[in-house]
């Protein structure tokens, strides 16, 4: 992770961290190799018959990079349509080949997180009592450089 | 009661904050004040746990970015005032009247504290007397990040596994750990008041410390400590051609751990004998 300014004050002061007592749904993404996870929490509102994210809040069990990502992410994904959201999701998606490994898993977990909230919401229009989804990171958390060299002790042994 | 136990826990924050802004002889008197807050903070826990009523370490986002020590000051005395003031509602008129006399004196000390200006936020990221390489400050700062919070989570985890154990021997081991993350998050929230770049933990989420599996929280916290061991081995290997100091420092920390493996293991094995394993 490179650090400039921008950086640094989300680390000293995430936004939107913590619970949100009124919120309608949650939402988890989930790393399943080391148990990190990040759980979104969404109070939606409604303009003109368009569904929005009134206000939202993470927490996270991970590293500084995840806490950056859902300081990020949730600060541009409040006031979003849930259309708007999508496209939140589907940019940052498309980015993650371009970050080291290890910061591509902590943004796909935050992005995924997002959406299983906004998904859950809508499954819950259907099923009042739709449990939280939780969706699973593809990406590995662990440097390319770490990989092959945990690979190569492997062999040795 | 469970709203003062929640505002015990920011007091002791606040002031354990306020402590590692300090550059003066106030900063010792703040850490202690902030250890008195932090048994406060478990008494009214323990009452709690006596009348049977739920609770969790959720508590608000504490503000410190200030300028003076006596912005920071004025607001530990109002919420040592409000805790106060909400103790009237507690039920152990005892304990309330103790920590009412606690309140009394340090709002009193602090109100009589020397001012001093504020430079924890300044992001400056220097350390005093070492100029470190761009690499060795990025890979520095990380460290005071993720271990300020790690330290944090620890102390949290281990006072609720103490809250909730009756056996004098697991707790002895409980309260060594709690007093050595308390060591290790006193030293790097000091270095990162330093760096300049100061911050209050996050949040703790519940399902890490409402621990359901204590041998494999403990199994796991074993494979923790051995990754915060490369973790010192990286930073002290990273800061050594720079700083001797840092560098010693850094191997300290990690040799530390060993205790801490140690007296998980020494957990683990009394779990097993427990279970006749």
């Amino acid at each position: 992770m490179t650090m400039d300014a921008q950086l640094i004050e989300h680390m000293m002061n995430p936004k939107n961290y913590g619970t949100l007592e009124a919120a309608d749904v949650e939402g988890i993404g989930k790393n399943p190799d080391n148990g990190e996870k990040v759980a979104i929490y969404i109070r939606v509102g409604k303009d003109e018959d368009e569904l929005y994210i009134d206000d939202i809040r993470f927490q996270a069990i991970g590293c500084t990079t995840t806490v950056v990502a859902g300081s990020m992410l949730t600060e541009e994904a409040k006031g979003l349509n849930f259309n708007g959201v999508y496209n939140l999701v589907d940019a940052t998606m498309n980015l993650l080949d371009k970050l080291p490994s290890e910061d591509a898993a902590c943004s796909e977990m935050v992005a995924l997180a997002i959406k299983a909230a906004v998904d859950t919401y809508e499954e819950r229009k259907k099923n009042p009592d739709y449990p939280p989804i939780t969706y699973m990171v593809t990406k590995s958390c662990v440097p390319k450089d770490e990989e092959y060299k945990t690979e190569n002790t492997k062999e040795k042994e | 009661m469970k709203t003062v136990m929640i505002k015990a826990h920011e007091a002791w924050l606040a002031t354990l904050m306020a402590g590692f802004m300090s550059t003066t002889k106030n900063k010792q008197v703040l850490f202690d004040f902030s250890d008195i807050l932090f048994r406060h903070f478990t008494w009214l826990e323990h009452e709690l746990i006596d009348l049977g009523e739920s609770y969790s370490y959720d508590r608000d986002i504490i503000p410190i970015k200030v300028e003076k020590l006596s912005d920071m000051l004025h607001d530990i005395i109002k919420r040592l005032d409000e805790i106060d003031l909400q103790l009237l509602s507690s039920p152990d008129k005892d304990l309330n009247g103790r920590i009412s006399s606690d309140i009394k004196y340090m709002t009193k000390v602090l109100s009589h504290m020397k001012d001093e200006c504020i430079t924890a936020f300044s992001m400056e990221r220097k350390f005093p007397g070492v100029v470190l390489s761009q690499e060795a400050t990025d890979a520095l700062t990380l460290f005071l990040f993720e271990e300020t919070y790690k330290e944090y989570e620890l102390i949290m985890i281990y006072n609720y596994l103490k809250a909730h154990s009756t056996d004098a021997y697991l707790n002895r081991i409980f309260q060594i750990l709690i007093d050595e993350s308390f060591f290790h998050l006193k030293s790097f929230g000091d270095m990162g008041a330093k760096m300049g770049v100061l911050a209050v933990p996050r949040i703790v989420m519940k399902e890490l410390y409402q621990v359901e599996d204590v041998v494999q929280f403990l199994k796991d916290g074993i494979n923790e400590e051995l990754a915060a061991k490369e973790e010192c081995k990286k930073l002290s290997e990273a800061v050594s051609k720079d700083s001797p100091e840092l560098e010693g420092f850094f191997d300290f920390i990690n040799y530390q751990e060993n205790y801490h493996i140690a007296l998980m293991k020494d957990a683990l094995a009394y779990f097993a004998k427990e279970n006749n394993e």
